[in-house]
């Protein structure tokens, strides 16, 4: 639905290049406003486009929800095999547990990322013939893997009482760190979404950057057994901490593990400014994410 | 009452001319040397269009393919934004631009019922009250409950075009979705439509139908090469269009569909950041 005062705002904003940075930032602010209205008018298009996800993925196959669960069990099984069995020098205690409290999570951002890219172009149909928040697609993409995210996480719990692994209040972190998650993932899929609409080019090379995103984020060995010093061509660099500066993912699987796994006994409390950081660059992300859809969805209609 | 529901002030709207678009990264290379690629090939749609339709009129956008017809259409609709210009529209909207869209070929038809009223900004519960009316004059019987991809082409037509005018829009724009379909569903639509006008509901109706406009619409806009060439009453304008067409025909200077390549432009292009 489209009101006069959407479009007098619209207008406003556009009309007004040459002024002072304070009225800018006042229509910029009432931008924001008006785009939060419009996605909340649209919420019911949101579960709906979730739902459909979901239902559209279960549908046709016949262990249907169960798959969320058993992909990544069998992942597991596979990573335990190579570094327990086949190279036991890396001596986790409770391997399955430390390596599926990081893939699971890893799992969902994946997903998330790579169904966002397409998401424009895919609803092509959509996009050019009817009006609707253009950044309700990438978000419910998210929010469908979510879901599926959340009934992995049944696996986890299983699998942490079997081997008898004493859970510790900072378990009650996990929707903070979720929710951290979330934010990063919508901020860095808006980015990848707009992009794929101008170049095509995106998804495919976002396969293969996913993948050694995959190797530099501390999935099958953790953030500590990083070198602190590594030396290359006379300069030392705090690999670990790089690591963590340049990958959000790292922080944030790094924090799962904390919580969830510990050093093998259970949860631990995670560094407060550490948890911190994360939270900011996430929010940062989703910021810079959000701006630059909303620069560029304006001409998707005629773009796609 | 005149009421302006939709009005258009200098409304110009720019396209990029997709053929030379770059579109990959081969392509961004490929511009960088190859001069006739870059950059400027844009011709505008439409240029300073001004008109006003107040609420429940019918009007009919006549004109030639190529005619910005369905870019006004599309303006309307929000799926692309001017260039230049203000476009105010209040009221709920419903576009009949392609019946169905939206529908998802795995979902059953009472769930693309949701689903597509959720893209036309409805909640659940206003889609529940609607639901009984929209299955009803979809007419599709038991097949409300089978994926949408064992519909003919027929049936996800009638399940479209109800949705689109059951959620009780205000304004509704109707883009030649009439010349499709059998006989009787034409004429359910053409009822459905008249019902909505008696109603109050404001139409903007696009046809070649000279027949079906002069029969339904109080007034027409004359839209060529993206100008409007002429406004008023509906027999007027198809008078003076078909003496234009009757006149000229055959020969090659009538007006055509208006690709009009603008090298140097010197209108400001519009912006707008957040």
């Amino acid at each position: 639905m489209v009101t006069v005062e959407k479009n007098a705002a619209t207008l406003v904003i556009s009309a007004n290049k040459h002024l002072p940075l304070l009225a800018r930032l006042k229509y910029m602010l009432r931008g924001i406003v008006v785009r939060l209205e419009d996605l909340w008018h649209y919420r019911e298009l949101i579960r709906n486009l979730v739902t459909r996800d979901l239902k559209v993925r279960y549908r046709n196959s016949v262990l249907g929800v169960m798959w969320s669960l058993f992909n990544p069990l069998l992942m597991m099984m596979v990573f335990t095999l190579v570094f327990t069995v086949l190279t036991p020098h890396f001596d986790v205690p409770n391997f399955p547990v430390f390596v599926l409290c990081a893939i699971l999570p890893w799992n969902f951002f994946s997903a998330s990322v790579i169904g966002s890219i397409r998401s424009i172009v895919d609803n092509s149909s959509l996009v050019n013939k009817v009006y609707f928040p253009r950044e309700i697609l990438p978000i419910s993409i998210v929010l469908a893997n979510l879901v599926n995210f959340l009934v992995a996480l049944i696996a986890l719990f299983a699998l942490i009482l079997f081997f008898q692994i004493p859970l510790t209040i900072w378990v009650f972190l996990l929707p903070a760190v979720i929710a951290v998650q979330v934010i990063f993932t919508i901020g860095f899929g808006l980015i990848m979404a707009t992009a794929n609409v101008f170049y095509r080019d995106t998804q495919v090379i976002m396969e293969v950057v996913m993948m050694a995103w995959f190797f530099f984020t501390p999935i099958f060995y953790s953030l500590a057994i990083l070198p602190r010093s590594y030396e290359i061509w006379g300069v030392s660099f705090d690999v670990a901490r790089w690591v963590r500066i340049v990958n959000p993912m790292a922080s944030i699987i790094d924090n799962y593990r904390t919580i969830l796994y510990g050093i093998g006994q259970g949860g631990a409390p995670p560094d407060f400014y550490f948890f911190m950081r994360t939270l900011v660059t996430s929010l940062i992300v989703l910021l810079i994410g959000a701006s630059i859809f909303y620069r560029y969805s304006r001409s998707f209609g005629e773009e796609v | 009452m005149t009421r302006p529901v939709i009005t258009f002030e200098n409304v110009s709207k720019e396209f990029k001319l997709s053929k030379l678009r770059v579109r990959s990264l081969q392509e961004m290379f490929v511009s960088m040397f190859k001069k006739e690629l870059r950059g400027k090939h844009r011709f505008w749609a439409l240029k300073e269009v001004n008109f006003t339709i107040n609420a429940g009129e019918t009007v009919a956008l006549v004109g030639t393919n190529g005619s910005g017809k369905s870019t006004v259409l599309k303006l309307i609709s929000r799926i692309i934004d001017p260039t230049l210009g203000i476009i105010t529209v209040s009221g709920r909207l419903s576009a009949l631009l392609e019946l169905g869209a939206g529908f998802h070929p795995d979902l059953s038809g009472r769930e693309n019922i949701f689903l597509n009223g959720s893209i036309l900004g409805l909640d659940r519960k206003e889609m529940t009250k609607k639901l009984d009316a929209i299955i009803d004059f979809a007419d599709i019987g038991e097949f409300i409950d089978v994926p949408i991809r064992n519909y003919s082409s027929g049936m996800q037509m009638r399940l479209g075009f109800s949705v689109a005018v059951h959620v009780e829009p205000q304004i509704i724009l109707v883009d030649e979705v009439l010349a499709v379909g059998d006989y009787n569903f034409q004429l359910k639509c053409l009822n459905k439509i008249r019902e909505m006008q008696k109603q109050g509901v404001t139409i903007l109706f696009v046809s070649h139908d000279f027949e079906e406009i002069q029969k339904l619409c109080d007034r027409a806009i004359w839209l060529n090469r993206g100008e409007v060439m002429a406004e008023g009453s509906t027999d007027d304008i198809i008078k003076a269009f078909m003496d234009i067409y009757q006149s000229k025909e055959g020969q090659d200077s009538f007006p055509q569909s208006g690709v009009i390549p603008i090298v140097e432009q010197n209108m400001v292009t519009s912006d707008v950041g957040i």
